[in-house]
């Protein structure tokens, strides 16, 4: 920078192709804040023929801090839950567009204009990228976001779990509610790592001072309740939808035979057989029924069909317990292809998933005694 | 222009070596603000370096006066671009620029940029480096006059 030039003359038009110093943009967002700006001019002259120089500073001013950062809901869609469900998470985005490292401290906002509000303390997870956006065992419990460099931006879950009695289609909305805070260190550049710094304030306001780095706050408005433009903060929305399976469980019984009259119009007399139905009916657009396993005990003065009966044709098969079956209309059919067991008077089986729309059924024999 | 002057009285004082205080230098920097005024207009004004954050627009204002009893000739005046800032042009586009640190230099017009894979572009502000005004008239004793360029914090 010293530049005592002595001199040319007025500018002469000379082309000069100048190998480039500086490269043509900077790669980030903005100079950083903190850095000095010192302007200094000199001057060339000659007096008597004899060359001189002066020199000057002008005075030095920082550059301050222009606080802004952006959360945002992570995805398209709402979170997908069934009602009970604990630890289901909603995914936000939190980026940084300060000309600083900060540190983003939480909290959360549910509103009364939805359906039902989570229950339990909702808690916070940075997404550690393994399953990039789903909320999994990798993931780290936060409470506020340490060091988010300037132009960076990461992932956080908000976790909560949902109440019972919320039915298909009920949503709860939660709004993610981030404030910028100082780093966490002191002095320039010491970072803070692992020290939750203290909210910055708003210096615009205040008496100016050249020297020191202040806050500008250049943030949008968010979604949050009290969430205004430059007031530091910013905040989305992420919505909890419930899709309940809607479960119908009916249980028949129909007469297949009896000694006296065969199959020929059977009635319920001692000696009878009786084949009892269970279905388990998933309505359409529920979420799928998962696991379902079937408990039932056989009431007083009927025996488990275990062994095959004598008397007129035709006598029914002993058939145990038949799980995974179907209907039709009211119908059982007898086209189950699992199997159940039955022990001391109680039947059991599983139906494993039973899908929205499809009803599954459990069979099984008994004998009037 | 640089404001002319316009008698030139040449006092050669041979062989003397004047102190090298002749010229008194000062250079201010402001940041430029809209503010809306009460009758729904904006105005600019320009105010002290206070708060200044990446965006802002600066204006540096160099004033210069000779302030010896002999007129001073082969007059230049030498701004370096102080590293966070990005040249936006002076207000009376007499100068010449340089965009490699001070080695070459030329009008902006006239410059090209030889980046690092060869390929060659017209020179852009935002590659100026250091900016100088030469005068080719001789700065009388008593004289001054103001320099103006406008610079963004990048």
């Amino acid at each position: 920078m010293t530049s005592i030039l002595k001199l040319l003359v007025a500018t002469s038009t000379i082309s000069v192709a100048a190998l480039g110093a500086n490269p043509a943009f900077a790669a980030d967002l903005g100079t950083d804040a903190g850095t000095s700006i010192t302007n200094t001019v000199s001057v060339a002259y000659s007096v008597g023929g004899t060359g001189q120089t002066a020199e000057t500073d002008s005075d030095v001013f920082v550059v301050d801090r222009k606080v802004n950062l952006v959360v945002a809901k992570s995805d398209a869609v709402n979170t997908s839950v069934a009602p009970s469900a604990t630890q289901q998470a909603v995914t936000y985005t939190v980026s940084n567009q300060t000309n600083d490292t900060i540190d983003v401290l939480l909290s959360s906002e549910q509103l009364a204009t939805d359906n039902f509000d989570v229950t339990g303390t909702i808690t916070y997870y940075l997404d550690d990228g393994t399953t990039a956006g789903v909320f999994d065992g990798s993931d780290t419990l936060i409470t506020y976001i340490d060091n988010l460099a300037e132009d960076s931006s990461v992932t956080v879950h908000a976790v909560a779990n949902i109440p019972a009695g919320v039915v298909t289609g009920n949503m709860a909305d939660v709004i993610l509610i981030g404030q910028a805070a100082a780093h966490g260190g002191s002095g320039l550049p010491a970072t803070g790592i692992g020290v939750q710094g203290t909210a910055f304030s708003d210096d615009s306001g205040d008496a100016d001072d050249a020297g020191q780095v202040q806050n500008v706050f250049a943030d949008a408005a968010g979604s949050g309740s009290s969430d205004g433009a430059g007031d530091g903060y910013h905040s989305a929305t992420d919505t909890y939808e419930v899709a309940a399976a809607d479960i119908t469980v009916t249980k028949t019984s129909n007469v297949l035979w009896d000694p006296v009259n065969g199959t020929t119009n059977p009635k319920a007399i001692p000696g009878a057989i009786v084949e009892y139905c269970i279905a388990v009916a998933n309505a359409t657009g529920s979420a799928p029924a998962t696991g379902v396993a079937i408990s039932d005990t056989i009431p007083a003065n009927l025996a488990y069909y275990s062994s095959l009966a004598t008397g007129p044709a035709t006598v029914p098969s002993v058939i145990g317990v038949v799980t995974e079956g179907s209907v039709t209309g009211s119908t059982c059919n007898a086209d189950g292809t699992g199997t159940g067991a039955q022990a001391a008077g109680v039947v059991s089986g599983n139906l494993g998933t039973v899908a929205a729309g499809v009803t599954e059924t459990l069979i099984f024999r008994v004998t009037v005694e | 222009m640089i404001k002319a002057i316009s008698l030139a009285i040449a006092l050669m004082m041979p062989g003397m070596a004047m102190a090298a205080n002749n010229v008194s230098l000062s250079s201010d920097v402001f940041v430029e603000r809209k503010v809306a005024k009460p009758n729904g207009t904006t105005a600019l004004i320009l105010e002290q370096p206070t708060t200044v954050t990446p965006g802002d627009k600066l204006v540096f204002v160099v004033n210069y006066k000779n302030v010896g009893s002999a007129p001073a000739t082969d007059f230049s005046v030498t701004n370096p671009l102080p590293k966070a800032v990005a040249f936006n042009g002076t207000s009376d586009g007499t100068e010449i620029v340089s965009i490699d640190g001070g080695k070459n230099w030329g009008p902006l017009a006239d410059l090209t940029y030889l980046s690092g894979n060869g390929n060659v572009r017209p020179a852009l502000l935002t590659d100026v480096t250091h900016v100088k005004w030469t005068f080719n008239r001789a700065l009388s004793a008593g004289s001054g006059g103001k320099l103006v360029f406008r610079g963004t914090v990048k």
